[in-house]
């Protein structure tokens, strides 16, 4: 064994012991900022866990979750992926056309049945006399996927899917939306993109469409890290956020019904948080009320809606009243006729692909 | 415990060289023993007290054959020795298996047994058969120490998923050994080399044959790209863990048989069986086909001997019928290769009629039943009525091509060849490609979810 090759093993291992030396005492971290998720905590040893082999598992999920340098070995993984091996994509997100995009495929069939039947269901039971709107919202992999290549699921089957619920109207959205009216770095649509959108469902809800003029875009002051930046790992350039103001949003507020609190149409505390998109009516909250107290109708719009709602809400305020929210990811639907007085408003389902192919997050 | 998991790579194995390496020699066997029962409770927790169990049991059986001077008494104790290990086998592995197929053919509703298998019996067994027959012929001597013993049988580098070391290939390290940084550092490049290709390799494209089976989109070319993907997952899932196993053999100062050497390059299926899984094949050929009587006898007796050691290899796989079938298939191969003259066809044919029975061999290996093995097999060669491609299948072909490229590369002994070529130059590059792959893999590693092992069934 030559000298180099010894010194050089012997600085492998040093270096494979040190890692695992600083793994054994380094302080465990709470939060994944780039994932967006708590992270794994030291296991609770009790003869149970042990013996059930549950300790075991718990403590591969912390040596992973906890694992020092985390972030760069994931880079580090994604760039390999990417660049060395050339695979199209690392844990399910594509970069396609400057995005990040994640595989969203196959169309699971009996999600979307899910949903249909979940929702034709509150229309029954709640408001079997209102005007009842039907709109999904596509996932960007929707203008990206099959156009470069990637697999898509069967748009077309799940749209026509949700067009044939009963008694309802449905509202295409497809030709309003590209690629580009999508954060490049997160799955959501931008707000100051959806004029067309929210133009389009205005026409279909018979209420006036809001005018582009009359907005302004502000954009925030700290970059946007989407949910796409730390599932990626890659060094991506952030995107930055914009919200839309005008008059009348200056004067709308939002009554969370999960904090009883009433504050306006944005909530800028989230701006300094991990999660920007959080500023669109305070991200996940199971009700909210947009009061419009200029409004010159009675009108009212009640949305079944996910994150996507959103963005997209403020700009259906000028036709209504009020606006209610409801997110039946975090509020069963059974337990609805407690919070909310169903007497003939409008009401929309506006989901996005995502979550009609994932529908098990509705209740 | 899986060797490519973090808690090994990081915690388990680290802890363990520490101490090692620190304490005096003769504590050494007795702390292997105590870490690899720790590294078996690990994942199996329940069954621990059972490999205790057959340690105590063959040690015991080992020194009665070894003092017995009478010929029956000392056959009749190998027997007992066989029988148990039979009998584990059997009552862990097979029962439900026979109980199931016995409940189809007489219309009974015989309850199951439904115990979970525990891991690394098949290895751990077949390692205390040999003992007890190599004692048993003479080949070595009892050991009378049952912690040395015990090290034998559950030394964590090999107890899971092998290679199967016979006693008389380690009965001399377990005794006087050496520690030595050489070793250390062989071992370590090794073990580094056979977790690249278990993470590297092995892991990713065991993803596309898991994103096959999910598909709505079957194509043909997605049935043979699945299938490729499978055959190159398979050796080098295998072929890295055995080599991670060798390497930390050596680590601890053992020295452990190859398992694989290339198997696809051979030219018949026969070169086939002497490259792959080679203590397997070895185990089988000593133990089962030579006490058969092995070629020596009459043809029907002869087709006897290969149909059981086809059979028990085939059911050492797994308590299938696709196993059966895999096994019998290359009973089948090997009698054509003895009867048929096709050594006498161009090398080229012959690569390729070998590398085709072995991936076919791998889809119905893989199959969860036969009759997903028929509908695999039936895919790829178009008889389902499918597309000829598919975006998906299109897709996958572009995202893994490098990937399977690599594969192909690396089961070829080419980069051996160039690395040999590299002379002074690879001293250089052997801890530079080590500290490479260390990162890399610890990179997959901790980004990944993805990291099963297939041999844990067995």
């Amino acid at each position: 064994m030559t000298k180099w090759k010894y010194w050089g093993m012997v600085a492998v291992a040093a270096l494979w012991l040190g890692i695992a030396l600083i793994a054994w005492v380094k302080i465990p971290d709470a939060l994944s900022l780039q994932e967006r998720r708590p992270l794994a905590q030291f296991p609770e040893v009790r003869l149970e866990n042990v013996g059930n082999g549950k300790f075991m598992e718990d403590f591969e999920s912390y040596t992973l979750d906890q694992f020092p340098g985390r972030n760069m070995f994931r880079r580090l993984k994604a760039l390999t992926h990417y660049y060395v091996f050339w695979q199209g994509d690392n844990n399910g997100i594509y970069l396609t056309q400057g995005q990040a995009a994640a595989l969203e495929y196959p169309l699971r069939e009996n999600s979307v049945d899910r949903a249909v039947k979940l929702m034709s269901g509150l229309q029954e039971k709640y408001f079997p006399d209102s005007r009842v709107f039907v709109s999904v919202v596509p996932d960007k992999g929707y203008y990206l996927a099959s156009a470069n290549g990637y697999p898509a699921m069967d748009y077309e089957k799940l749209f026509a899917k949700m067009a044939a619920m009963k008694n309802t109207s449905y509202v295409n959205l497809t030709d309003c939306l590209s690629g580009e009216d999508y954060y490049s770095t997160d799955t959501h649509w931008r707000q100051e993109r959806l004029f067309n959108a929210a133009g389009r469902l205005c026409t279909a809800l018979d209420i006036p469409a809001p005018r582009q003029e009359e907005y302004r875009a502000v954009a925030a002051a700290e970059p946007f890290y989407g949910v796409y930046y730390g599932q990626a790992a890659l060094p991506l350039k952030p995107d930055r956020l914009y919200t839309l103001e005008s008059e009348l949003m200056d004067q709308c507020r939002v009554y969370n019904y999960e904090t009883g609190a009433t504050i306006g149409i944005y909530d800028r505390e989230k701006l300094k948080g991990d999660d920007l998109y959080e500023v669109f009516l305070s991200g996940s909250v199971s009700l909210l009320t947009i009061e419009n107290p200029v409004a010159e109708t009675d009108r009212e719009l009640i949305v079944f809606r996910d994150s996507f709602g959103s963005a997209i809400a403020p700009l259906l305020v000028q036709g209504y009243k009020t606006v209610t929210l409801v997110d039946i990811r975090y509020l069963s639907s059974a337990m609805l006729g407690r919070f909310l007085d169903f007497h003939g408003q409008d009401v929309l389902f506006l989901y996005s692909t995502i979550v009609l192919n994932n529908s098990e997050t509705l209740k | 415990m899986l060797f490519s998991g973090i808690p090994f790579l990081y915690y388990f194995l680290p802890g363990v060289l520490i101490v090692y390496f620190l304490m005096p020699n003769k504590l050494k066997n007795g702390f292997l023993l105590l870490v690899s029962l720790l590294f078996y409770a690990w994942g199996e927790p329940r069954y621990v007290l059972l490999m205790a169990a057959a340690i105590v049991l063959f040690y015991s059986y080992g020194l009665a054959i070894g003092h017995s001077k009478k010929p029956l008494a000392r056959k009749l104790w190998l027997t007992a020795a066989v029988l148990t290990g039979v009998a584990l086998l059997g009552v862990f592995k097979y029962a439900d298996f026979a109980l199931e197929n016995w409940n189809r053919l007489t219309g009974m509703g015989i309850p199951l047994l439904r115990l979970a298998l525990p891991i690394g019996i098949s290895f751990y067994t077949f390692q205390c058969i040999s003992y007890a027959v190599d004692v048993y012929r003479g080949e070595v001597e009892a050991q009378r120490n049952i912690v040395h013993f015990g090290a034998y049988v559950a030394l964590f580098p090999q107890l899971i998923a092998g290679p199967i070391v016979r006693y008389v290939d380690v009965a001399r390290d377990l005794e006087h050994r050496q520690s030595r940084w050489e070793d250390f550092a062989q071992g370590l490049a090794l073990f580094l080399v056979g977790l690249g290709k278990k993470v590297l390799l092995a892991n990713p494209l065991g993803e596309l044959t898991s994103l096959f089976r999910q598909t709505q989109e079957p194509s043909v070319l997605y049935y043979w790209l699945y299938a490729v993907a499978f055959m190159l997952h398979i050796y080098f899932d295998f072929a890295g863990y055995s080599e991670m196993a060798i390497g930390l053999g050596r680590i601890f100062g053992f020295r452990f048989p190859r398992n694989f050497d290339y198997p696809y390059i051979s030219r018949s299926i026969t070169e086939f069986w002497r490259r792959w899984h080679m203590t397997l094949g070895g185990w089988f050929r000593d133990y089962v086909y030579i006490p058969l009587g092995g070629n020596r006898v009459g043809k029907i007796k002869w087709l006897r001997n290969i149909l059981a050691v086809w059979l028990l290899t085939g059911l050492w796989h797994g308590a299938a019928w696709n196993f059966v079938v895999w096994g019998l298939l290359f009973a089948v191969c090997l009698l054509a290769e003895k009867w048929l003259p096709l050594q006498k066809l161009p090398v080229a044919l012959r690569h390729g009629y070998v590398l085709l029975i072995v991936l076919i061999s791998f889809v119905i290996f893989n199959a969860p039943g036969m009759a997903q093995a028929g509908e695999d097999i039936a895919g790829m060669f178009g008889f389902l009525g499918i597309p000829l491609v598919s975006t998906q299948a299109v897709y996958y072909l572009r995202s893994y091509g490098v990937l399977l490229l690599a594969g192909i590369i690396g089961a070829t002994p080419l980069m051996k060849k160039l690395w040999l070529r590299c002379g002074e130059a690879a001293e250089i590059l052997q801890p530079v490609g080590a500290l490479i792959l260390l990162l890399l893999c610890t990179a997959y590693l901790v980004d990944g979810s993805f990291n099963p092992f297939l041999y844990f069934r067995f």
